[in-house]
C-alpha cells in the first residue's frame, strides 16, 4: 500500500488583509480560514493515487486551534487520517521552521512514507518554500510545481511546467512534490463527508514537546527570517498619449521607453538596474 | 444551547459557500432571466447530499442536524434563493414527512431515489380555494380495488414543472362536522398526472413552480401516507419543519444582500468619498448587520429546539415570520443604498428584492405565522 503525507496550510479566505504594523505580519484573526487553493490540489492529486492504487492519505498541518477546519475539511474529501501540530512555541514560524518541524513530524508520525505532497505555494505568503526545504531536510529528490503524476511500480514520473516548457522527470520512492493549480481539479466534500470526518479517529494533536523540540532547540534552529519593514508600494501609473503618423508614433515610443521594455525584448535586469541608477 | 458555531458547523458553510460561490454565482442571473432549471448543477448537488440532508446514511443521505440543514439553504440562498427554494422545499416538506410518517416499505421505495437527488419532491396542499385555509381541500381520493382514484388540481406547486414525486392532499370523506384529509406519495409517472405550465413569477424566477392537474389518477393504496384521516396531522407537522427551511432560505437572501450593500457603500464614490462614510448609509447598514443577526439567532433556535426533540412549532413561526420580514426590509435597503443601480438587473440586489417577498407569502403568510405564535401564547405559556 502506498503512504502518502500532504502537507496543507489553512490561509485567510480573503485577497487583501490589514497587517500589524509593528510585527509586520498579517492580522490573519480577521477572516475566516480556507484550505490555501494549492494545497488542496495536492490533495486531490493524493485521492486521485488513491483511487488507482491502494494508498493511505495522511494530511498534515501546523498551526493554531482553529486549523482543524482543514484538516477536517481533507478527510471529508477522503484523506484517512490527520495531524495537528499545534504550538505557542511554533507560532510565527518562517519556511525554514516550519520545514523543520515538518520533518520532525513525519519522521515520527509516518516515517515510512512514500511521497510527500505539498501545494507549490500558498496565496497568503507565496514563497514557494516548505515544500523544497522539507525535501532537503528529508534528503528527498523532489520536483516542484508538479502538473501531473504517475506512478510505475518504484518509479514516479511527474510532469511540470516551469518557465514555459513542460518537462517529465522521473524519480523514486521516496519522494516529494509539489503540486501546481493547473491540474488536479480539487472536488468538493459531500455533505455526508462533512458529517464523517468528524466521526473519524485517526485526528491526533501534536505539540513541540512530543516532535522532541524545546524552546531553545526552536530558538536556535528556528525562524530565520525577521520582518524589518512593511509597507505598501503605491503603483504610480501615468497614461501617455502618443499621437501622429505610425512610423512617428513609434519611433517616439522606442526612444522614450526601449529602456523601460527591456526586461522583455531580452536585456538583462542588470543593465536595467543600472539604466534605473542613471 | 450553543451560541458560537462549532467547527462542523463552520465547516459546514464554508464548504457550501464555496460550492454556491463556484457554481450558483456564474448562472444565478441568468437563470433568473431565463426562469431555467439548471439541471447539471443540481445534479451535481445530488451527488453532494444535497438533496438528502436529514436522511439516514442507510438511505444515501448527510443524515444532518437542523441547525446543520438551515446553514446549507441559508448559504444556498445567500446567492441563489430559487434552487435555495428548490433544496428547502424538497429536504423539508417533501422528504421530511417521509421521514417522519411513511412505513419502512416506502422509505426503502423513495428515500434512496429523494436522498440522492435523482427524484426531486414536491409538497402539494395548496388549492385556488385552499392556501392559509387548508382544511378546504376539494381534490379527492376515492378508493377502488387496491387503488385510491385522485382528481382535482394544486396550484402554485414549488418544483412542481420537475418533480418525480409529490405528496398531495386530498380529501378521503367526512368526520362528523369536517372534512377529512389524507395525504398520498404520488409519482410523476402515474396515468392521470399531469403539470400545468411554469407560473411566471416575480421571484425564484428558476424555479419550475407550476399547478399540477389529477385526473382519474390511480395511485397504490400502499402509497398512503401514515393513516387515512392524518393529512391535517401531517401538513401541520410538515409545516412546522417547512418554516424553518423558508427562514434559514429568507435569511440567506437577507445575507447577500446586506453582503452587497456593505461592498457597494464602500466602493461608491459620492461627493468624493465612499457613501459608507456617511451617516445615514451607516444607519441602514447598522439596522440591517443587527436584525440579521437577531433573525440568525432565532432560526438557530427553532433548529436547536427540533434537534433536542422538543416542540418547536411556534419558534419556527416566530423564525419564519421574523426572517422574512428581515429578508424583505434588508433587501429593500440594499436597493436603496444602490440607488438606481440597485433597480438595474445589473446588479443582483434587484434579484434579491423581488426574491425576498415571496417568503412573506409562501409556506404560511406573515399573518398565519403570527396566528400561530398568538394561539401558542394564548394557550400555552404560562407567566
Amino acid at each position: 500500500m502506498l503512504k502518502l503525507v500532504v502537507c496543507i496550510k489553512q490561509i485567510p479566505r480573503v485577497t487583501e488583509l490589514p497587517w500589524d504594523e509593528t510585527s509586520g505580519t498579517l492580522r490573519r484573526d480577521l477572516a475566516p480560514g480556507m484550505m490555501n487553493p494549492a494545497c488542496k490540489h495536492a490533495l486531490e492529486a493524493a485521492l486521485q493515487v488513491k483511487e488507482h492504487y491502494k494508498a493511505k492519505i495522511t494530511v498534515i498541518t501546523m498551526g493554531p486551534p482553529a486549523a482543524e477546519e482543514v484538516l477536517r475539511e481533507a478527510l471529508a474529501m477522503g484523506a484517512d487520517e490527520a495531524i495537528l501540530i499545534c504550538d505557542r512555541l511554533l507560532s510565527g514560524s518562517d519556511t525554514f521552521a516550519t520545514s523543520m518541524v515538518l520533518k520532525e513530524a513525519i519522521t515520527k508520525k509516518c516515517p515510512k512514507f512514500d511521497l510527500i505532497l505539498c501545494g507549490a505555494y500558498t496565496a497568503d505568503s507565496e514563497t514557494a518554500q516548505v515544500g523544497p526545504q522539507l525535501a532537503e531536510e528529508l534528503d528527498l529528490p523532489a520536483a516542484a510545481y508538479v502538473e501531473k503524476l504517475e506512478i510505475d511500480g518504484k518509479t514516479l514520473r511527474v510532469r511540470r511546467l516551469v518557465d514555459n516548457f513542460r518537462e517529465t522527470l522521473e524519480m523514486e520512492f521516496p519522494a516529494l512534490v509539489t503540486v501546481s493549480m493547473e491540474n488536479y481539479k480539487p472536488r468538493y466534500a459531500s455533505l455526508a463527508g462533512l458529517g464523517k470526518a468528524f466521526d473519524i479517529n485517526n485526528f491526533t494533536v501534536l505539540n513541540a514537546e512530543d516532535l522532541g523540540l524545546t524552546a531553545s532547540s526552536i530558538k536556535t534552529k528556528g525562524s530565520r527570517t525577521k520582518v524589518r519593514k512593511v509597507f505598501l508600494r503605491k503603483a504610480q501609473k501615468g497614461n501617455v498619449l502618443l499621437q501622429g503618423a505610425a512610423s512617428v508614433v513609434i519611433n517616439e515610443f522606442l526612444d522614450k521607453y526601449q529602456r523601460k521594455i527591456g526586461t522583455v525584448i531580452g536585456k538583462s535586469i542588470e543593465e536595467n538596474k543600472h539604466d534605473d541608477e542613471k | 444551547m450553543q451560541l458560537n458555531p462549532c467547527t462542523k458547523h463552520k465547516l459546514i458553510r464554508d464548504s457550501v459557500r464555496n460550492f454556491a460561490e463556484t457554481e450558483l454565482a456564474p448562472i444565478a442571473a441568468e437563470i433568473d432571466r431565463t426562469a431555467t432549471f439548471p439541471r447539471p448543477v443540481i445534479e451535481k448537488m445530488g451527488r453532494l447530499n444535497y438533496f438528502g440532508l436529514q436522511v439516514p446514511k442507510e438511505f444515501g443521505g448527510a443524515a444532518m442536524d437542523s441547525v446543520s440543514m438551515a446553514i446549507v439553504v441559508e448559504e444556498i440562498s445567500r446567492v441563489c434563493a430559487a434552487i435555495g427554494l428548490c433544496v428547502t422545499v424538497h429536504n423539508g416538506v417533501a422528504v421530511y414527512p417521509i421521514l417522519q410518517f411513511a412505513n419502512p416499505e416506502q422509505m426503502k421505495a423513495y428515500l434512496p431515489k429523494l436522498a440522492s437527488g435523482k427524484w426531486i419532491g414536491a409538497f402539494s396542499l395548496t388549492e385556488a380555494n385552499a392556501g392559509s385555509d387548508s382544511a378546504s381541500v376539494e381534490t379527492t381520493a376515492v378508493k377502488k380495488n387496491s387503488d385510491y382514484i385522485l382528481n382535482g388540481t394544486k396550484i402554485f406547486v414549488t418544483n412542481g414543472g420537475v418533480c418525480d414525486l409529490a405528496l398531495i392532499f386530498a380529501l378521503t370523506g367526512f368526520e362528523p362536522g369536517k372534512p377529512q384529509s389524507s395525504v398520498f406519495i404520488v409519482e410523476s409517472n402515474y396515468a392521470g398526472f399531469l403539470r400545468g405550465e411554469l407560473e411566471d413569477l416575480c421571484g425564484m424566477r428558476a424555479n419550475p413552480v407550476s399547478s399540477l392537474f389529477l385526473e382519474d389518477c390511480p395511485v397504490p393504496a400502499s402509497n398512503l401516507l401514515g393513516k387515512i384521516g392524518d393529512g391535517m396531522k401531517i401538513g401541520l407537522a410538515t409545516l412546522d419543519n417547512g418554516r424553518i427551511g423558508i427562514a434559514a432560505q429568507a435569511l440567506g437572501i437577507a445575507q447577500g444582500a446586506f453582503e452587497a450593500a456593505v461592498k457597494y457603500a464602500k466602493e461608491r464614490q459620492q461627493f468624493k468619498k465612499p457613501i459608507a462614510s456617511l451617516q445615514t448609509i451607516q444607519n441602514y447598514i447598522a439596522d440591517m448587520a443587527t436584525e440579521i443577526a437577531a433573525a440568525r439567532l432565532l432560526l438557530y433556535n427553532a433548529c436547536a429546539l427540533k434537534d433536542a426533540g422538543a416542540p418547536f412549532g411556534c419558534e419556527a413561526s416566530m423564525a419564519k415570520l421574523y426572517c422574512s420580514t428581515v429578508a424583505s426590509k434588508v433587501t429593500s435597503l440594499a436597493v436603496q443604498i444602490h440607488g438606481g443601480y440597485g433597480y438595474s438587473k445589473e446588479y443582483d440586489v434587484e434579484r434579491y428584492f423581488r426574491d425576498a417577498k415571496v417568503t412573506e407569502i409562501y409556506e404560511g403568510t406573515s399573518e398565519i405565522q403570527r396566528l400561530v405564535i398568538a394561539r401558542t401564547v394564548l394557550s400555552q405559556w404560562i407567566f
